[in-house]
């Protein structure tokens, strides 16, 4: 009977009208918060300061907007040099790529932008200090740290997407006298960049968000402009819905303008009739034509002579000297490059081997257990008695992953199954989340709960409660394209014979999708054991946090006690990542490396 | 139905809960004879982690006190300059002694105690650089983020002639932060409360020091929750009994007296009602 109704279009409709009027309506008129709401902070003028922080927040969104754009163009042309690099023959530059792709998706951001800013800029000469300094510091900071960051992300989707190439076109482009740079230009990168422009996707709106802890080095983007709104009227839950709302339309738009992309690159199916795809030509046209105009004529007449050059059979000595040695001078040059890239490779390991020894070994001896346990002999009523750094951030980790595994479960479910009811509200849970920074969101849980339940947690469940939350909508999308993964036919095999709903589901469905879900879940568990980085902002005294209050007491040592908190991080996700690579070659041995 | 009950389960839950906190704090306090004190970590010598891990402080043995005074145990809770207001609002914290400036935009959603100690903002620069703050207008200058130290800047070079103030003030998070950038040289000078300048000053003696006149008076209050006369009556009362009997100056000079790295003379004394 109530099966029967719910399968109608207009119940799911109607069920899913009421509950949101009946939230509007209980939050909106019922429920006492016991805070009072002043929405006009965003756009009127604040008497005391003289500012209008509904405008310092769409300043900061400016300036959010710029850094997403320079990081992300430094993110995808040095992606695709990194992901070109780990499929070279020439094994050192393969090593330094992989070096450095490990070391950036090991490591947290925050982390990372720490050393930039503060340690970085102490091991240059004064004149390029002086230099440095006097441009823009703190923005080129964050663009050029959460760029590189995002690099060793697209680096590993390109890598993905060079090698999905078939061997063949490869073997028959190069067998039919293609060169190298040719091959890579008319073959390899665009067939590689059509298929992976969805995963790319997901890197640059990952890129977008992660420009939100530019805030750490004294950038005024659009998080530290919400703060600051924050810290000036102490109306947080405003300030935050603010950030939030533009967080999430800045999202839209790069998923929209990236769906067009999609579409206008796909050769089958319909293409260029969607709306995005409309908006992506639209933008297109004016270089098109230009290009049409411009440099097609151009490039006919280069062809036509190269052409007609290739068909003159006679070749003067002269010019086949000349020809010889410029491929000889060409052999030299790529000889004298490797060996200067060599010679690069050994001053860097010269200097960091040299650093590392000049480290005070008895300071990083002395705070090790500091770092790892962070024992505090006055805490009073502390559940986790006073444990800190490393372990701190382990249990967060631990707690935000098996909670998480069950929201992110059900949510991937809800968000399957055809059933509106189920559908729409986890589809709205899944984009908010996504659509908005980590950080966003541990303010989030931060000022919500305590205004919504009136009630508050210990900073450390806090902070737990919000990596969830996060995690779950990004689990729930790996579920999703698990689920979506297995055969149509399974499905409906399993209705045929009779099994219910959560008999197919658990049956059947889920333990094939499970299988193939577990290396992104690896992956996700390692982003969020990077990510407990960030809940250093609430007080908790995870690892970052006792880094920053070791570095504070000391001061001298800043350089030791960075370089032991980044391998803290570095060596457990270095070998989950090991692990979960191991277990991706075991589920699918199909894979072989493809040498380019 | 099940959906029905659950809604049901959570919406009392959600009641209960507004119930439990509800009613005034001191009676709350005096109840479970027990008071929470939001006191910082990082701030030297207000409040900081020694080289034993232990904390201690100015801020830290004068909430000891007062916790003593009004015959509770004292829980202490860790706060920085982001959560130690939103902490009262909520009701995580019943004081909070971390280096709060009494302000008129503060007062508006949380109450103060008598102003508890006299500090003011100054300049910390490399020794020897500069003379007043009038040179270092084209410098950057390091503060805080969401602190009074930041407006006060802002406003003292925009009296200076500086068109564009906000080009010219680099905000951190954390103290630290700004004296790293200080000690890097990213940044000419890093302002905020003279005590706290001078307790990282101290950690590296003879390089740096405090330039020019202050910036700005800084009278410093507890931060209460709002509308419980009780609890105020109380830290007053307590705060001007730890003048009178002399364990107020003890403190003090434990932390800022002559002897001292944070050297710093007593200018002014505590309001006294009769």
């Amino acid at each position: 009977m109530i099966r029967f109704w719910l399968e109608k279009n207009w119940v799911q409709n109607a069920v899913l009208f009421t509950l949101a009027a009946l939230m509007v309506y209980y939050w909106g008129w019922v429920f006492d918060f016991g805070y009072k709401f002043e929405w006009s902070m965003l756009y009127t003028v604040n008497e005391t300061y003289q500012i209008n922080l509904g405008y310092e927040i769409l300043r900061g969104l400016w300036v959010t907007v710029k850094i997403t754009a320079v990081s992300a163009a430094i993110g995808l042309v040095l992606g695709t040099a990194l992901g070109l690099s780990r499929l070279s023959d020439f094994k050192p530059l393969r090593y330094t790529a992989t070096c450095i792709i490990e070391f950036f998706r090991n490591t947290p951001l925050l982390v990372v932008l720490f050393f930039f800013y503060f340690a970085l800029p102490r091991a240059l000469p004064d004149t390029l200090r002086e230099w440095v300094f006097s441009m823009q510091f703190e923005f080129w900071t964050a663009a050029v740290a959460v760029g590189m960051y995002t690099s060793a992300f697209m680096a590993e989707v390109i890598r993905a997407g060079l090698q999905s190439i078939p061997k063949g076109i490869l073997e028959a482009s190069y067998s039919s006298g293609l060169s190298y740079v040719q091959v890579l230009r008319t073959i390899i990168l665009p067939l590689a960049f059509r298929e992976i422009i969805p995963p790319l996707g997901s890197e640059f709106l990952n890129n977008m968000k992660n420009t939100s802890l530019a805030m750490f080095v004294g950038v005024a983007d659009m998080t530290w402009q919400a703060q600051q709104a924050e810290a000036l009227t102490f109306k947080g839950f405003e300030a935050t819905t603010a950030a939030s709302v533009m967080y999430l339309s800045f999202s839209l738009i790069i998923s929209f303008v990236l769906n067009g992309v999609n579409s206008r690159l796909r050769t089958v199916g319909n293409t260029g009739t969607s709306v995005p795809a409309l908006f992506v030509n639209a933008l297109c046209w004016p270089f098109g034509t230009a290009s049409r105009l411009l440099l097609n004529p151009v490039g006919r007449f280069l062809r036509a002579r190269k052409r007609r050059q290739a068909a003159s059979t006679y070749l003067s000595s002269t010019r086949a000297a000349w020809l010889a040695t410029l491929r000889r001078g060409r052999q030299a040059l790529i000889l004298a490059s490797k060996a200067a890239f060599l010679a690069f490779l050994a001053a860097c390991l010269y200097t960091v081997v040299k650093g590392v020894l000049g480290f005070d070994w008895a300071v990083v001896a002395r705070e090790f257990s500091n770092l790892i346990l962070w024992q505090f002999p006055n805490e009073v009523a502390d559940p986790f008695l006073g444990l800190g750094g490393f372990a701190l951030s382990f249990i967060i980790a631990v707690v935000a992953i098996a909670a998480s595994f069950v929201i992110g479960l059900l949510v991937g479910l809800g968000r399957c199954s055809t059933n509106r009811i189920f559908r729409i509200p986890s589809l709205l849970y899944i984009e908010i989340i996504r659509g908005n920074p980590l950080i966003i969101v541990i303010y989030w849980v931060y000022f919500l709960i305590p205004v919504l339940f009136n009630t508050f947690f210990n900073t450390v469940w806090s902070a737990s409660i919000a990596l969830t939350l996060f995690t779950a909508a990004y689990l729930a999308e790996i579920v999703r394209s698990g689920i979506q993964n297995i055969p149509p036919g399974q499905v409906e095999a399993a209705t045929a014979s009779g099994l219910s709903y959560w008999q197919t589901m658990r049956k059947i469905i889920l333990p094939q999708a499970l299988k193939q879900m577990i290396p992104p879940i690896v992956g996700l568990f390692i982003a969020i054991f990077k990510d407990t980085s960030l809940v250093s902002i609430l007080g908790v005294m995870e690892l970052t946090s006792v880094a920053k209050a070791v570095d504070n007491r000391l001061m001298v040592n800043s350089m030791e006690i960075w370089t032991l908190a980044a391998l803290l991080y570095f060596v457990p996700c270095f070998f989950m990542s090991k692990y979960a690579d191991a277990l991706e070659r075991r589920l699918s041995p199909e894979k072989v490396n493809l040498k380019m | 139905m099940r959906i029905g009950r659950i809604i049901a389960l959570a919406l009392a839950i959600t009641m209960v809960a507004s119930a439990a906190f509800a009613g005034p704090v001191y009676d709350r306090i005096m109840q479970e004879k027990k008071i929470r004190i939001g006191i910082m970590t990082d701030s030297i010598p207000g409040a900081f982690f020694d080289e034993k891990g232990e904390w201690t402080g100015f801020d830290y043995d004068i909430s000891t006190e007062l916790a003593k005074r009004m015959g509770v145990e004292l829980e202490r809770v860790k706060v920085n300059n982001k959560t130690r207001i939103a902490f009262i609002q909520q009701n995580r914290i019943d004081v909070s002694v971390a280096n709060m400036t009494h302000t008129r935009e503060r007062d508006k959603s949380i109450d103060f105690s008598i102003t508890y100690f006299f500090d003011g903002q100054k300049v910390l620069a490399k020794k020897g650089a500069f003379a007043s703050l009038e040179d270092m207008k084209d410098k950057k200058i390091a503060t805080m983020q969401g602190t009074t130290s930041e407006i006060n800047i802002k406003n003292a070079l925009k009296a200076l002639g500086v068109a564009n103030p906000d080009a010219n003030v680099i905000s951190f998070q954390k103290e630290s932060e700004c004296f790293q950038a200080l000690e890097m040289g990213r940044v000419a000078g890093w302002t905020t409360d003279a005590t706290i300048l001078l307790g990282y000053a101290a950690k590296k003696p003879g390089e740096f020091e405090l330039v020019g006149d202050f910036l700005s008076d800084e009278p410093y209050g507890m931060g209460l929750p709002q509308d419980d006369s009780a609890l105020r009556d109380a830290v007053n009362f307590a705060l001007q009994d730890m003048w009178l009997d002399g364990t107020y100056m003890a403190i003090y000079n434990k932390w800022y007296g002559p002897e001292t790295p944070y050297a710093m003379p007593m200018t002014d004394q505590i309001e006294i009602w009769p």
